[in-house]
C-alpha cells in the first residue's frame, strides 16, 4: 500500500500526467456515446414487468359493448353536430349530457398569453363519485376536443361520454372518476391540473368549483379517426422529459396487447420488428422528445404533479372498433381502481426501446454522466495547468542545455504560480448572465417579431466573441495564457456541473447538450496555426446553439415531409415556457450558449502575445 | 321544544310529527320532552324516503330505556348487558359512537337526516362524557372504554390513543340530562379513526344489542350485503341519561342506521350483479332525436323514477314486528306525496299524515310486510320530480380539500356556502388533525368569495391546542359566521413532518387519512328554551376525509442497504477473522496431509527405527517462531 501511494504521488509530479486529460476526456465522450448505442442490445436492456401486484392488469372481464355501441353512435351524432361550433356551445351540450347521466359538472375558464397570442378556453369536467367511497382519491379520463395536431377528437369525446354512462352503472369503484373535456390538448389540461392542485395564477386560470380527492392516475384518449383501427399508440412523454410510472404503461400494454389482442406501439414506431435498428430508433425518438421537454398530449401536464398519465391513440387500418378501445380503457381503469397505494413500485426513469423492453436509469445514466464528466476532467486539468508556470515557454526561450532545462522543470510543479482570477471570473460571469437576454427575448416577444429577433440575435451572437476577444487584446494588460486556461476552466467547470446535475433530471437533454458542446473541451487558443484556428471556428459555429436550433427547425419531423419552420419552433418554445413551464430554453440559453461563447472567445485568443513581443524587443 | 306544554298534548303532537326524520330531531335534541313517549321502554321505526336521482334513504331507529335504578341494580331488560357493564366499569355518563361510510350528497339529497345529529365522519368516531376527578383518571377510563368497545364492536377502537384523542371545548354538548353537567368531574373526550373501514363485522354486534336481534321487526331487513353496498351509511349508538321532570331518570340507548341506496344497483339480482349492457330493445331511448335508429340510441334520463319494493331493495320483506316494541308507534313510514300510490301487503293499515307528504303502516306482528311503490306515470321529467318529496335545503354546504402539492407543505381549504338568502349562519368548525400535520395558525384566514382581501370579522373565536410530536394531535375549533347567500373560503397552511422509519403503516404510499371536520351550526335563538341546550346544534355536518401524502422513503432501500452491508461485512469480517485466527507457517514446516503425510510417517517410523532418540517436535517449534516474526 505505501508503495502504491508513493508511486501515485510520484506520478502526480510527472509532467506527462497533464497531457493525459484531453485523451481521458475524449475517452469519456467516446465511451458515453458508445454506451448509448449498446443499450438496445439484449444484454443491457430488460423485459418490462408489472411491479405493483395490486394492479392485476388484464385479469378482469370487460363488459363494455353490446347496446353501449348504440349509445356511442348517438353521442357521436351529437358530437358531429357540434363540430366547428364555439367552445361554450360545445360545453353546454356536454354539460347537458353529463348532467343527464347524473354526474356533477364543473367548468373552468382559462386564458394564457404567449408570444403575443392569447390561448383561452373553457374546460368542462364531470365527476362520477365513487358509489361507496368518500372523496379521498380520484382517477381522470381526459378527452381533449382537439388533439395536439388540432384535429377534432371525433370519436374520443363520444366514447368518453359512453364510458361515463357505463362506469356509472358499476358499484365497484373505489376512487372517484373525473371525466375532463378540454378545448385543446395542452393549455386546457395544464390549466385544469394547476387549478386542481391550487398552483394556478388565479388572474389567468379560474379555480375549480368542484374537487375530488388526490389524483392517482389519468388516461387521455386521442381518437380522431372514424374507421376501424389496428392497434393503439401509447404516448407517455411528460413535460420536461418526466415520465409516468412504468407500471402504468405496462398495464395498458397488458390490457391492450395481452387481453384485447391488439398491438401496442410507442414513439410513432408503427411497425416494430424488435431488431437492433428499430429498438435504437425507438429509443432515440424517445430521447429526442424527452430532450425537447415539450408536452406531447393532454396527459403531459399531469406528470409534473406526480399523477401518472398516458395518452392512447388508436392507429392503423385493422378490424378493432371503438368498443375495443373502450374495453382497453375499462380494463386499465379497473387496474387503477385496484391500487391501494399511489403508483410507486416501478420505474420513473427509463428509456423504452420496444413495448416490452426498457433500460432503467442505473444502466443508461453513466452515458450522459461520462459526457458531462469530460468537461469536469478538462476543467480540473486546466486549473492545475494554470497553476504551473508555462514550461514550454521557459524551455524554448531560456534553455541552453538539456540539463539546465531539467533543472528548471523539475522543481516547478510544486510551486504553484499565482493565479490571476479576476478577469476570467468576470468574463465567465458576464457570459453566463448574458444568457438571460435571449431567454427573456424569445419568451416575451410577439410571434411576428420572433424570426427577426432570432436572426438578429444569431448575428450578434456570432459577432460577440470577436468583440470580446478584441476587448481582451486591447485592454491595457494583455490576457495571458494562464488567464485563458482559467477562462476555459471556469466555463467547462460550470458546464460539467450543470450537465451532470441535469442528467439526473432530464437525461436526454443533458446528453444532447453534452454531445453538441463536446468540441468545447478540445478547442484552445492557437496563436501559431491559423488553419487549426479556422478549423476550430468552423466546428464551433456549426455546433452553435443558434445553428442547431435553425437546422433542427428545417429538418423534417417524424411524420412530415418538411420541417415545421423556425417561426413555429420559436412559437412552440415560447408557448411551452409560458404554459407548461418547460425549462429547455433555460438550458440552451443559460448553460449551453454561454459555454459556447467562452469557447469561441478562447479559440480567438492570442495569449500573452503582447508580453512575448515586449520580451523579445 | 317548549317544555311547559302539557304532556298529553305533546304526546299527540309527537305521534304526528315523529314520522319525519327532521322533526324527529326535535325529540333527539330535547330528550326531556320525549320521555313521555319513551315510557313504553322500546320502540323501533323505519322511515323510507325516496330521494332524487333514483335513490332511497332508509332510516332505522331503535330506542329503549331502562331506569337508572334498574341499571344500577344490574337489572337489564332492554338495555344490552354487555354494553351496560362496560359503561359502568368505565364511568361513562354519556356515549356516542358512529360508524360511517361514503358521503352525503347534499347538492342532490338536501339536508341530512336527523339534521346531522346521528352521523359521523368516514370511519369510526366516538365521544363520551366520563366521570373522573382528574384528567389522568379520565384518560385511563377512556382507554378502558375504547378497548372494551373495540372488543364489543370488532372495530379497531383500541387505536384511539392519545394522538387521536381530543377534548373539544365548543363543538359538543351533552344531549342527556346531567344533574351536574358543568361539574369539573365530567370530562368530554373525542376520538376518531378515519381510516377504519366499516363492514359486516361491525353490523353483527350492532344488531346483537337489539332486543329482537335481527330476527324480527324492521331489523330483519338489515344485512351486510345491502347495507355496505349503499352510497352512504352511518350506524350510530347514543347512550344518555334522560330525566323527565315528573319521573325517575332513565338511561336511554338509541341505535340508528341511516343508509342511502341506489335503487338501480339494489334491484340488481345478487347472483348476477354485473351491469352488463342491456339488450338493445330494452333500452329507453329518446326517439325524438333525428338520428334515432335501431342501432343508435340516445338514452333518456337515468334519473327517471323507478318502481321498487322492499324485497327488491333489501332482498327480503320485513319479518313481522318485534313483539317487544311499543304498538303505538308505527314500525314503517314512507315519505312520498299523498298523490303517489303505495301498495302494502295484506293486513297492513295505512295512516296518512296531515302534512300530505308521509304515511305510516301498521301491520300484524306475525305477517311478513312488503311495500311496493310503482313508478309514477309521468311522461316528461319535470312532473317526475314532484313524485319525490322535495329535499329540504341544508343550512350550510361544506367542502374541504387540500391545496398545494409536493411533500413539504400544503394547505387545507374549506368552502362553506350559505344557501339562505337572508339568514346568517353561525357555527363551530372543528378539526382534529394528526400530529404530523403541523399547522401554521397565523395563516388561518377566511374570505368571502368575490370580495378580495381577508375578512377576519368572520372568525369570532379560535380555540387551538397545538400538537405534541407523537403524543397529541392538533385540535382546532373555530367559531365563525357565514353571511347570507355567500361562500366563504376558510384556509390554513401546514407543514408535513417526516416520520420515523417504523412509524409508517404498511401502505405508506397511500397517504394518511385526515379525519373529517365537524361543523356544528349553532341555534340562532340565543335566549329561549332551557338555557344551555337551546344554544346548541341546530344542524351538524361533516366534511369528507382527506388523504395526506407525507414524504415516504423507498422502503426497499433499507433492504438493499442491509444486503450490501451484510456482504461487505461478511467479506471484511471473513478476511479479518481469517488473518487473526490463522497461523501462518511455511509450507514445508506445516503439518503434512494426505498421502504425503502417510508416506512421511512411514519414513519417520523407519527413520525412528533406524535412529532412536531423535526429536520429533520440530514443526511446532517452527510455527511458534513464525508467529513471533509476524
Amino acid at each position: 500500500m505505501p508503495r502504491l501511494l508513493a508511486s501515485a504521488l510520484s506520478l502526480r509530479r510527472d509532467p506527462r500526467l497533464l497531457k493525459l486529460p484531453p485523451y481521458l476526456s475524449l475517452l469519456c465522450i467516446v465511451v458515453g456515446v458508445v454506451w448509448l448505442f449498446l443499450l438496445p442490445l439484449d444484454d443491457y436492456s430488460r423485459r418490462t414487468y408489472i411491479s405493483e401486484n395490486a394492479l392485476l392488469p388484464g385479469q378482469v372481464h370487460t363488459y363494455f359493448g353490446g347496446s353501449d355501441q348504440n349509445v356511442f353512435r348517438a353521442y357521436k351524432h351529437e358530437t358531429d353536430e357540434l363540430a366547428g361550433k364555439g367552445n361554450i356551445e360545445v360545453n353546454d351540450k356536454l354539460e347537458s349530457i353529463a348532467k343527464g347521466l347524473g354526474l356533477k359538472v364543473g367548468r373552468q375558464n382559462f386564458t394564457y398569453s404567449s408570444a403575443g397570442n392569447t390561448h383561452s378556453g373553457q374546460n368542462i369536467y364531470a365527476i362520477l363519485q365513487a358509489p361507496r367511497g368518500d372523496a379521498t382519491e380520484a382517477i381522470v379520463l381526459v378527452a381533449a376536443w382537439k388533439n395536439v395536431k388540432g384535429e377534432l377528437n371525433r370519436s374520443g369525446v363520444p366514447l368518453v361520454l359512453t364510458l361515463a354512462r357505463y362506469f356509472k352503472r358499476w358499484s365497484l369503484w373505489s376512487k372517484d372518476i373525473i371525466f375532463l373535456f378540454t378545448p385543446d390538448s395542452i393549455a386546457g389540461p395544464q390549466a385544469w391540473v394547476d387549478a386542481y392542485h391550487d398552483a394556478h395564477d388565479s388572474s389567468r386560470v379560474a379555480s375549480l368549483p368542484l374537487k375530488s380527492g388526490a389524483l392517482q392516475g389519468a388516461i387521455a384518449l386521442d381518437y380522431t379517426r372514424e374507421t376501424r383501427f389496428q392497434s393503439v399508440h401509447i404516448v407517455y412523454d411528460g413535460v420536461n422529459g418526466q415520465l409516468p410510472n412504468l407500471d402504468l404503461i405496462n398495464s395498458v400494454n397488458h390490457v391492450a396487447g395481452g387481453q384485447m389482442g391488439m398491438g401496442v406501439a410507442i414513439q410513432e414506431m408503427w411497425k416494430h420488428s424488435n431488431s437492433y435498428h428499430d429498438r435504437l430508433q425507438t429509443m432515440l425518438r424517445g430521447m429526442l422528445k424527452q430532450g425537447l421537454g415539450l408536452a406531447s398530449g393532454p396527459h403531459s401536464s399531469f406528470i409534473p404533479y406526480h399523477v401518472d398519465a398516458v395518452t392512447l391513440q388508436p392507429f392503423g387500418e385493422g378490424w378493432q372498433d371503438e368498443m375495443a378501445i373502450g374495453r382497453v380503457i375499462e380494463g386499465t381503469f379497473r387496474s387503477l381502481n385496484n391500487l391501494l397505494e399511489h403508483l410507486h413500485q416501478s420505474f420513473f426513469f427509463y428509456l423504452l426501446m420496444q413495448r416490452e423492453r426498457f433500460v432503467s436509469i442505473g444502466t443508461y445514466l453513466p452515458s450522459a454522466m461520462l459526457v458531462a464528466a469530460n468537461f469536469t476532467i478538462m476543467a480540473i486539468a486546466l486549473w492545475v495547468k494554470s497553476g504551473q508556470p508555462d514550461v514550454q515557454e521557459i524551455i524554448t526561450e531560456k534553455t541552453k542545455t538539456a540539463e539546465e532545462a531539467e533543472r528548471i522543470v523539475s522543481p516547478n510543479p510544486h510551486v504553484a504560480s499565482e493565479r490571476d482570477l479576476f478577469l476570467p471570473l468576470v468574463l465567465v460571469a458576464v457570459c453566463q448572465f448574458l444568457g438571460v437576454v435571449p431567454l427573456y427575448l424569445f419568451n416575451h416577444l410577439s410571434e411576428s417579431a420572433l424570426i427577426p429577433a432570432f436572426v438578429l440575435f444569431s448575428v450578434l451572437s456570432s459577432i460577440l466573441p470577436f468583440l470580446l476577444s478584441n476587448l481582451l487584446h486591447t485592454s491595457t494588460t494583455s490576457t495571458t495564457a494562464q488567464q485563458y486556461h482559467l477562462i476555459r476552466s471556469f466555463s467547462l467547470l460550470l458546464l460539467g456541473m450543470f450537465l451532470s446535475s441535469l442528467a439526473t433530471l432530464n437525461f436526454s437533454l443533458a446528453f444532447f447538450v453534452g454531445v453538441f458542446s463536446a468540441p468545447l473541451t478540445f478547442v484552445r487558443p492557437c496563436p501559431n496555426s491559423s488553419t487549426l484556428r479556422w478549423l476550430s471556428m468552423v466546428v464551433l459555429y456549426v455546433l452553435s446553439p443558434t445553428t442547431v436550433v435553425l437546422v433542427a427547425s428545417m429538418l423534417p419531423g417524424l411524420d412530415e415531409k418538411v420541417g415545421c419552420g423556425l417561426g413555429e419552433v420559436l412559437r412552440q418554445a415560447a408557448f411551452a415556457w409560458d404554459v407548461t413551464g418547460t425549462y429547455t430554453p433555460v438550458v440552451v440559453w443559460c448553460v449551453w450558449w454561454p459555454a459556447w461563447i467562452v469557447g469561441v472567445v478562447s479559440v480567438l485568443g492570442r495569449p500573452g502575445a503582447g508580453d512575448k513581443k515586449v520580451k523579445k524587443a | 321544544m317548549c317544555p311547559s306544554l302539557p304532556s298529553s298534548f305533546l304526546l299527540s303532537l309527537l305521534s304526528l310529527l315523529c314520522f319525519s326524520p327532521y322533526t324527529a330531531l326535535a325529540i333527539a335534541s330535547s330528550p326531556a320532552d320525549s320521555i313521555s313517549n319513551s315510557r313504553s321502554d322500546y320502540h323501533e321505526q323505519l322511515i323510507l324516503r325516496p330521494l332524487p336521482l333514483s335513490t332511497l334513504l332508509a332510516s332505522f331507529n331503535f330506542r329503549s330505556n331502562t331506569s337508572l335504578s334498574a341499571f344500577e341494580a344490574h337489572n337489564f331488560r332492554f338495555f344490552p348487558r354487555s354494553l351496560g357493564q362496560i359503561l359502568e366499569h368505565a364511568g361513562t355518563r354519556e356515549l356516542h359512537l358512529r360508524f360511517s361510510l361514503g358521503r352525503w350528497d347534499a347538492e342532490s339529497w338536501g339536508a341530512r337526516p336527523w339534521n346531522g345529529a346521528r352521523e359521523g365522519g368516514t370511519g369510526v368516531e366516538m365521544w363520551a362524557w366520563l366521570e373522573a376527578d382528574t384528567d389522568e383518571e379520565a384518560d385511563r377510563k377512556w382507554l378502558t372504554l375504547t378497548n372494551a368497545l373495540s372488543g364489543l364492536f370488532c372495530a379497531s377502537l383500541n387505536f384511539i390513543d392519545s394522538t387521536r384523542t381530543t377534548r373539544p371545548v365548543m363543538s359538543f354538548q351533552p344531549e342527556g340530562n346531567h344533574i351536574d353537567a358543568n361539574a369539573t368531574n365530567m370530562h368530554l373526550l373525542y376520538g376518531v379513526l378515519p381510516h377504519e373501514v366499516v363492514c359486516t363485522e361491525n353490523l353483527t354486534p350492532f344488531l346483537k344489542l337489539l332486543p329482537c336481534k335481527g330476527k324480527a321487526g324492521i331489523a330483519s331487513l338489515l344485512d351486510g350485503h345491502k347495507l355496505f353496498d349503499s352510497s352512504w351509511q352511518t350506524m350510530a349508538i347514543d347512550i344518555r341519561p334522560v330525566c323527565p321532570e315528573d319521573g325517575e331518570c332513565v338511561l336511554q340507548i338509541e341505535q340508528s342506521i341511516d343508509m342511502v341506496l341506489d335503487i338501480d344497483r339494489s334491484k340488481r339480482p345478487r347472483d348476477n350483479p354485473i351491469p352488463r349492457p342491456p339488450p338493445a330493445h330494452e333500452m329507453k331511448c329518446n326517439t325524438s332525436k333525428p338520428y334515432h335508429a335501431h342501432d343508435t340510441c340516445f338514452p333518456t334520463d337515468s334519473a327517471a323514477n323507478q318502481d321498487w319494493s322492499l324485497s327488491q331493495i333489501f332482498g327480503k320483506p320485513i319479518k313481522g314486528t318485534c313483539p317487544l316494541t311499543d304498538p303505538t308507534v308505527s314500525p314503517v313510514c314512507i315519505q312520498v306525496p299523498d298523490s303517489r300510490i303505495v301498495f302494502a301487503s295484506e293486513g297492513a293499515v295505512e295512516k296518512k299524515n296531515p302534512d300530505q307528504t308521509s304515511r305510516c303502516f301498521d301491520f300484524p306482528a306475525e305477517n311478513d310486510f312488503e311495500i311496493f311503490l310503482p313508478a309514477p306515470e309521468a311522461q316528461d321529467g319535470s312532473v317526475v320530480i314532484e313524485h319525490v318529496a322535495k329535499p329540504e335545503t341544508p343550512l350550510l354546504y361544506a367542502e374541504r380539500s387540500f391545496t398545494g402539492h409536493g411533500q413539504e407543505r400544503g394547505g387545507v381549504q374549506t368552502i362553506l356556502r350559505n344557501p339562505s338568502p337572508d339568514q346568517e349562519v353561525e357555527f363551530i368548525y372543528m378539526e382534529s388533525l394528526p400530529w404530523f400535520m403541523r399547522i401554521y395558525l397565523h395563516t388561518i384566514s377566511a374570505r368571502v368569495d368575490g370580495q378580495p382581501g381577508k375578512a377576519d370579522s368572520l372568525i369570532q373565536e379560535v380555540y387551538y391546542r397545538p400538537a405534541v410530536d407523537r403524543a397529541r394531535g392538533t385540535q382546532l375549533e373555530v367559531r365563525m359566521t357565514v353571511p347570507p347567500a355567500s361562500t366563504v373560503f376558510l384556509t390554513y397552511d401546514f407543514e408535513k413532518s417526516i416520520l420515523r422509519y417504523t412509524e409508517y403503516p404498511p401502505d405508506a404510499n397511500r397517504g394518511f387519512d385526515v379525519a373529517a371536520a365537524v361543523i356544528t351550526i349553532l341555534n340562532k335563538d340565543k335566549s329561549g328554551g332551557n338555557g344551555r341546550n337551546s344554544r346548541f346544534a341546530a344542524y351538524s355536518l361533516r366534511t369528507t376525509t382527506l388523504l395526506c401524502n407525507l414524504p415516504t422513503p423507498d422502503f426497499s432501500m433499507p433492504y438493499n442497504v442491509i444486503i450490501f452491508t451484510s456482504t461487505a461485512i461478511a467479506l471484511a469480517f471473513g478476511g479479518m477473522f481469517n488473518i487473526l485466527v490463522r497461523r501462518f507457517v511455511a509450507a514445508n514446516e506445516g503439518p503434512e496431509s494426505g498421502l504425503k503425510k502417510g508416506v512421511n510417517k512411514l519414513k519417520a517410523k523407519l527413520a525412528g527405527i533406524l535412529k532412536k532418540g531423535r526429536k520429533e517436535s520440530a514443526p511446532a517449534v517452527a510455527a511458534e517462531e513464525e508467529k513471533k516474526a509476524w
